[in-house]
């Protein structure tokens, strides 16, 4: 990811609540590290990725937009 | 047999010649499995009896004049990971271990369909997830070139197979680089189609979103047989595209005189290796020779596009675990349980922004980048391929960065959706293979076929066979 993106650091503890939410087991401390780790870059990626309104955006629009931009020939 | 054709279309043509029958072949292979796999460990289960029955029928169905398909005949094997009700299917998981689904994957069906004999169940990562093919479960499975080093995962066995000329293609899945990632590793071609290009009905999901099925295989023309084969719209899967499937194989020959190959500027070639990129060079100059006509490019920042990827494959994952998340974490190795818990922490709304911004950042990709060439090439593997030992960090602090490294080149592409395939162009400083990945706008398949075909016919590294595979 670029240096640019600042990855917010997610609290194991946060991460130890959401487990217990979703209804997992107790997770031990490097799982609970990992997690926060992998998910906080995920996250930032996509704050930083987000510029403008996405209102009128349908997610399921994507295959439609792959045939669109597809060569006529192809 | 001594004189086994070397690729998927010679063993088609030696059998529609009779110069060969599917029962010798499948033998062959057979054969060659039983004695290397202790060695590789690419197969978790061969099914010797049922293939060579099949092999007999194909051979009766031959001898009365019934030509069964494109496929007839022809020895092929399966990640261990497309649905059968005929045997189980393991998904290189304990928690599937003893599974045994009630449907058929859609390509097994077409597979089956052309005349294509199953060997058995080939080696993978835990449920699809990791790039280096290790496995807690099953063992890992080993690099033909040198058994010290990664097959590369997920698509482990499948590569492998196909590297050692234990089987004449295969089958993989690619979230992450899944397939591209094992075919540059073990030195064939190997193909990530476009995003709804190949339907995923009974096979394994990881994430709905960003998987896809491909085929692995030792030349151009092989991979772009099974494409065919398997290609192509699917009532049982909504996210397959309804596009017509063209012929693969007719345009393999067309040559790249004036094809326009871009070569990014940024981020591809700034990890690599120096002995990695000479080969890289190499094979870029080889096109060259051949009429290509090599533009620099730039493209947006691709580690961007690893992440949003991941926050979309997390999320999904973890929702299609959930059950076994909640019930039998135990049974998870530590790197995939934790990998596939990180979608919990993933909250729903950024999930969807991930979707939401998908379309609008392919139209992006592919405005700004094919508007000034007709390919991108960029390397398969940013790195030397490493050893099992250097990579069996499991759940530990540097998992996250030696996926990183190894998903690096292409990871992005699954975010886009866009066909991307890898294809073998020589030997690093230790002897292991490297790979040059060939990135296209959407269902413009045979037009990457066309370039690997091009690279092969001026080339010979794909027919260099690896030590164990001599024997």
């Amino acid at each position: 990811m670029s240096d640019a993106i600042a990855v917010r650091p997610l609290a194991t503890a946060t991460v130890d609540e959401l487990a217990r939410l979703v209804g997992l087991p107790p997770l031990d401390a490097a799982t609970l590290a990992r997690i926060a780790e992998g998910a906080g870059r995920a996250a930032a990626a996509v704050r930083a990725s987000t510029a403008g309104s996405l209102f009128d955006v349908e997610p399921a629009t994507f295959l439609t937009e792959l045939e669109r931009l597809a060569e006529p020939a192809a | 047999m001594n004189d086994a054709p070397d690729t998927l279309i010679g063993a088609a043509a030696a059998l529609a010649s009779g110069a060969v029958s599917s029962v010798e072949l499948t033998r062959d292979c057979l054969t060659r499995a039983a004695r290397l796999n202790q060695a590789l460990n690419c197969f978790l289960r061969l099914d010797t009896d049922a293939a060579l029955a099949a092999a007999a029928m194909a051979d009766a169905a031959r001898a009365a004049g019934r030509a069964l398909g494109p496929l007839h005949g022809v020895p092929l094997a399966l990640k261990d990971m497309f649905y059968d009700p005929t045997h189980e299917t393991s998904s290189g998981s304990a928690i599937r271990a003893g599974f045994r689904a009630d449907t058929v994957a859609t390509v097994v069906t077409r597979l089956q369909a052309a005349g294509a004999i199953n060997l058995g169940a080939l080696n993978m990562t835990e449920f699809a997830l990791g790039p280096t093919g290790h496995n807690a479960v099953y063992g890992a499975c080993r690099n033909p070139w040198n058994t010290a080093y990664i097959a590369g995962g997920s698509s482990s066995g499948a590569a492998v197979a196909v590297a050692a000329r234990l089987a004449y293609g295969t089958l993989g899945s690619d979230t992450g680089g899944s397939i591209r990632g094992p075919a540059s590793a073990n030195g064939v071609l190997g193909m990530k189609p476009t995003y709804g290009r190949v339907s995923r009905a009974g096979a394994m999901p990881l994430s709905w979103s960003c998987d896809h099925i491909g085929p692995l295989a030792r030349t151009a023309a092989d991979l772009a047989r099974l494409l065919g084969v398997i290609a192509g719209p699917d009532p049982a899967d909504s996210s397959a595209s309804r596009r017509a499937v063209p012929d693969y194989e007719a345009g393999l020959d067309a040559g790249v005189a004036g094809l326009r190959i871009g070569v990014p500027r940024n981020f591809y070639f700034e990890a690599v290796d120096s002995g990695l990129q000479r080969r890289l060079d190499d094979a870029l100059a080889v096109l060259a020779s051949a009429g290509a006509r090599l533009v620099a490019v730039d493209v947006a920042d691709p580690s961007e596009l690893t992440e949003l990827s991941r926050a979309i494959v997390y999320p999904e994952a973890a929702a299609a675990h959930a059950h076994w998340l909640r019930t039998r974490p135990q049974d998870y190795s530590p790197q995939v349980h934790a990998r596939i818990s990180s979608g919990i922490a993933i909250p729903a709304p950024l999930y969807l922004e991930a979707l939401q911004l998908r379309p609008r950042l392919l139209a992006r990709f592919v405005d700004s980048v094919y508007a000034h060439c007709d390919v991108l090439a960029t390397p398969t593997l940013a790195q030397p391929v490493p050893t099992l030992a250097a990579t069996d960090v499991g759940g530990g602090e540097t998992m996250w960065a030696l996926i990183a490294a190894l998903v690096r080149c292409v990871a992005p592409f699954n975010y886009l959706g866009v066909p991307a395939l890898s294809v073998p162009v020589g030997p690093d400083a230790h002897g292991l293979p490297v790979g040059l990945q060939l990135v296209g706008r959407p269902f413009s398949e045979a037009l990457l076929l066309r370039v690997a075909a091009s690279y092969q016919r001026h080339s010979d590294w794909h027919a260099h066979r690896p030590p164990l595979a001599a024997v």
